[in-house]
């Protein structure tokens, strides 16, 4: 049996949509000025017979001795060459030029949409004849061939409107073209396929509802280049003779002598006319772009500045630890809303060669942790308290030019998901060069080239390998050639932010076993950033675990795995597949991880935690001292110490 | 029917072109994605596809699901021959073979409800018209899942939901159609390991209470203990070693499955052990090494590994591996 396509969708759920859309808008400044400036000229437009003084339909109310006076109380815009009033002309020059914009608008936006969908879609034999004829027509000067067109037909506002409208589609269709075959391309239509959806199904559930948002876009720009077009065929003199719009009014004034007379009035109205509604079509655009199109809305990393904290006691830095962390506490500070606790009272300590691993799950703020270290967070995000020492010097008070020398040359990181992070038009080799030369600018280039290949060497890359392009490499290759990047200036630590994640295991090991090499051989102190306990059990020598912000557990690598103490590193070693006992259900950890902007009042983990008691759901849980290098905030720990 | 031939796969090849050589080669090269792959799955059965990126197991299941058709072999269900059907035949198996996705973040429709997106393939069926009873189906499938109580989250968007959350939307939305066969993809790889052990045990439970049998497909060996019944483990377009759970993981016998077995990592600093590190990545499909696949990354690698095909070796009645150096 055939099943319907077309679903009857609740009428609500649209109402939602929509709602929740215009609240959005009413906060894009441009777009509302863009919409607002439509909206007064479409007002006009509608109710011109009540607006205009005198109706320009008729010619019996005008006077012959008015021809072109000057603005005056009786004609707000001046006269023009037959002694009309401007203004009237101006308001139902508004209609004219409106209609011939939004129906032109609609067919090339029908015809666009239709060509781009089907090309993009079923892509082929198809795809090639329609981009090929979209092609030929993007060629061919539209203005030309309207004129042609126009000219050899009877010049009436029908066909104005139809030979701006079906020469006008080519953007539209390419554009379509392209976000259809983005959408045609995403999981959830194969996963549409996989249920057993027609095309019919996935076009009208799937792709349309992308594909929309651009469309709005391009239709808003595609009404203002109708008006424009219609404007010039009026002003060539090639309008309807019976419908006045504001090209024409431009046409008559220039070809009956408004400029020899010095008559502006009768130039300037219908040009700020036709300036108004394309400028106010343009900025709705752009309006809407930004709300609907959400790769605008994106957040740069800003190197934070220092923070000056008051009334701080001064603390000496650990003796012969390189990097220590002391109570650190960063915050996310937008205006409008509560601080997100993104990190609060983190210390740690790390010495040469030592690995330690820093593990949570995706949302406990490891990766803020980590990016504050250097200073290299978004920029509400702040760091409200705490010291990070390197070397004695504290990098929260340091000023910008000393920061830049130690980020990289001291420390560096190797960011999570390579591909990414390589810039896919440079060689992997000039990428590494330009990493040295941003910090060792006087380098020869022999020098630079050698030390390129030695790095290369240095993480297991044969030198010829030098000349590719990051798509020539595999995964495991990127993620060794980012290490190499990382290693370019001879850094002290290394920030590993997730750097297995998304490999697969033997690759994994390769890293693993690379980065564990590069520690006993340059003797360097790596920081990994992993959501995995089976990776820290292989490699690290200590481990923090961090929970909704905060240390949960912080100790030596045998402590954490064969004495935890905190219910949640508890819970977390037994969801973990162990092949050792491999007949054993996985435990989970109900629930998820509490959001850092509406964070629990007493222990963030008591929600989740099986063992919570009321004072956890009231009450904070200090850091507690349980050995040398063994620390758990948790009340139950307290008791028993 | 016979138990054991609820889904019989066999010699099932799939070949991409790769394009010429040269502009005017005459050879076209081709990406040997499966090379004859062999299996059966039974009824509620659990087995487990392990593998690399690489070795043809996304294509298998996608072969598996009908999206692709094969370039040689046969698939067959329930005794009926399923590898060649016209489009309407296709959608009526397609209600009892489902497949859930990798990556809970793309496989959703973004402008989607959670009903919508759950709702749907009961639409695309044409099945279960009346409103009530299509709720109460969405209803039953969705707490199945997990996702207690429904109401809270059938009004809500993909991306207001956790990565658990969205990857039990997308088993909710395959069981909604009530299949026999759960084609999971990677199903855990993107989720955090303490939501994974979450999913594993759904699945589980599923094939308990619903009978369902569980095709898991992943790059994990470590994740497919306890879960599974038998592991299938591929390499390069073949599987090289099958057979329960227990065997493989406790006596592998092909190199390559000591090696993946010697590299899962163990939550535990007093087990480090030496582990078996494969240097280099799985070839290219195009040029598929000759005689044994595996033999230029094997570390214990014969001369003639070069140059004959290693046939499956039976190790016990369950358990199979292509191995020469296992012929005697």
């Amino acid at each position: 049996m055939e099943t319907t396509i077309l679903v009857a969708k609740p009428k609500s759920q649209w109402l939602v949509r929509l709602l929740n859309f215009w609240r959005v808008f009413t906060k894009n400044s441009i777009g509302i000025v863009g919409l607002a400036m439509l909206v007064v000229i479409i007002l006009m437009a509608i109710f011109a017979p009540a607006i205009a003084p005198y109706d320009s339909s008729s010619s019996a109310e005008f006077q012959v001795g008015d021809i072109y006076n000057p603005p005056s109380a009786a004609h707000w815009f001046g006269t023009d060459d037959a002694g009309q009033d401007v203004f009237s002309n101006f308001v139902f020059g508004a209609r004219v030029s409106l209609i011939v914009g939004f129906f032109a608008a609609f067919i090339s936006i029908i015809i666009g949409g239709v060509l781009g969908l089907v090309a993009g879609f079923f892509g082929g034999r198809w795809e090639n004849l329609l981009m090929r004829f979209t092609d030929i027509m993007l060629v061919i000067p539209d203005l030309p061939l309207m004129v042609v067109i126009v000219a050899l037909t009877k010049p009436s506002l029908m066909n104005i409107i139809f030979v701006i409208g079906i020469l006008g589609w080519t953007t539209t269709a390419r554009v379509v073209r392209s976000q259809t075959l983005a959408v045609k391309s995403r999981k959830f239509v194969l996963r549409a396929r996989a249920v057993g959806a027609g095309n019919g199904h996935i076009i009208a559930h799937h792709i349309l509802p992308l594909v929309m948002p651009i469309l709005v876009v391009q239709a808003v720009l595609v009404v203002s280049l109708a008006i424009l077009n219609e404007s010039t065929l009026s002003f060539l003199g090639l309008g309807d003779p019976t419908a006045l719009s504001w090209g024409q009014m431009l046409n008559y004034a220039f070809g009956r002598g408004a400029m020899s007379i010095g008559a502006w009035w009768a130039l300037l109205f219908p040009g700020l006319g036709i300036v108004w509604v394309v400028l106010g079509l343009t900025l709705l655009g752009q309006g809407l772009e930004q709300v609907l199109n959400p790769r605008l809305d994106t957040h740069h990393l800003m190197p934070s500045k220092p923070t000056v904290q008051s009334g701080r006691v001064e603390l000496n830095p650990e003796k012969g630890a390189l990097l220590e962390v002391q109570n650190l506490s960063i915050h996310y500070i937008n205006e409008g809303k509560p601080a997100a606790r993104a990190v609060e009272d983190i210390s740690f300590t790390l010495s040469k060669g030592e690995l330690i691993g820093l593990v949570g799950e995706s949302g406990c703020g490891k990766t803020t942790l980590m990016l504050s270290l250097l200073r290299l967070l978004p920029s509400a995000g702040q760091i409200v308290n705490g010291r990070v020492f390197f070397n004695g010097k504290d990098l929260t008070a340091v000023g910008d030019e000393e920061l830049n020398t130690i980020r990289w040359k001291e420390i560096s990181i190797v960011f999570q998901g390579a591909m990414n992070a390589l810039n896919p038009v440079r060689t992997v080799g000039e990428q590494i060069a330009e990493a040295i030369v941003k910090h060792m600018p006087a380098m020869p280039h022999e020098q630079l080239q050698a030390r390129v290949t030695e790095l290369l060497d240095l993480v297991g890359i044969a030198a010829d390998h030098k000349e590719h392009y990051p798509h020539q490499y595999s995964g495991g290759m990127r993620q060794r050639a980012m290490i190499a990047m990382a290693l370019a200036c001879n850094p002290q630590v290394i920030i590993a932010d997730e750097p297995t994640t998304a490999l697969d295991v033997m690759i994994q090991a390769q890293i693993l076993e690379l980065l564990d090499s590069l520690r006993k051989k340059l003797g360097l102190a790596i920081i990994f950033v992993t959501h995995d306990l089976g990776v820290v059990a292989e490699i690290c020598d200590k481990v923090l675990v961090m929970y909704g912000g905060v240390t949960a557990e912080y100790a030596d690598v045998d402590t954490i795995y064969n004495e935890p103490r905190h219910p949640y590193t508890q819970e977390l070693l037994k969801a973990f597949p162990d092949l050792t006992k491999p007949k054993k259900k996985l435990s989970s950890i109900p629930g998820y991880p509490p959001r850092l902007d509406a964070l629990p009042a007493g222990c963030r983990f008591a929600p989740r935690c099986p063992l919570a008691f009321d004072r956890c759901r009231t009450e904070q849980p200090l850091l507690h001292k349980l050995g040398d290098m063994h620390f758990a905030s948790c009340h139950l720990v307290e008791a028993s110490k | 029917m016979n138990k054991e031939n609820f889904l019989e796969v066999r010699g099932l090849k799939k070949y991409f072109d790769a394009g010429r050589l040269r502009l005017f080669s005459r050879e076209t090269r081709f990406v040997h994605a499966v090379d004859g792959v062999s299996f059966n799955l039974r009824r509620s059965e659990v087995l487990a596809l392990v593998g690399e990126s690489g070795c043809g197991k996304s294509t298998l299941s996608l072969l598996l699901m009908g999206l692709e058709n094969p370039t040689e072999g046969s698939i067959s269900f329930e005794g009926r021959d399923i590898t060649h059907l016209n489009d309407h035949e296709r959608k009526g198996l397609r209600r009892k073979i489902q497949m859930v996705f990798q990556d809970p973040y793309e496989s959703l429709n973004p402008t989607q409800t959670i009903e919508e997106i759950i709702n749907e393939p009961l639409l695309v069926h044409g099945i279960a018209k009346d409103k009530k009873e299509r709720d109460e189906r969405v209803k039953k499938a969705m707490e199945d899942a997990g996702l207690k109580p429904a109401e809270v989250y059938l009004s809500r968007f993909p991306h207001e939901l956790s990565g658990g959350q969205r990857q039990r939307v997308v088993i909710a939305a395959a069981l909604v159609l009530e299949p026999e066969i759960l084609l999971a993809d990677e199903p855990v790889s993107m989720l955090d390991v303490s939501i994974r052990a979450e999913i594993i045990n759904l699945l589980a439970e599923l094939r308990i209470t619903r009978q369902i049998a569980v095709i898991f497909i992943t790059h994990d060996l470590g994740s497919v203990g306890f879960f599974a019944d038998r592991v299938a483990v591929m390499y390069l377009g073949r599987i090289v070693e099958i057979g329960t759970m227990l065997e493989v993981l406790e006596k592998p016998e092909h190199p390559y499955t000591k090696a993946l077995i010697s590299v899962i990592p163990v939550p535990n600093p007093r087990l480090r052990h030496e582990r078996i590190i494969l240097q280099g990545e799985t070839p290219s499909p195009i040029d598929v090494p000759s005689g044994c696949r595996f033999h230029p990354r094997c570390p214990v690698a014969i001369a003639i590994c070069k140059d004959s095909d290693p046939p499956f070796i039976a190790l016990s009645k369950t358990h199979q591996a292509a191995c020469l150096l296992l012929v005697k």
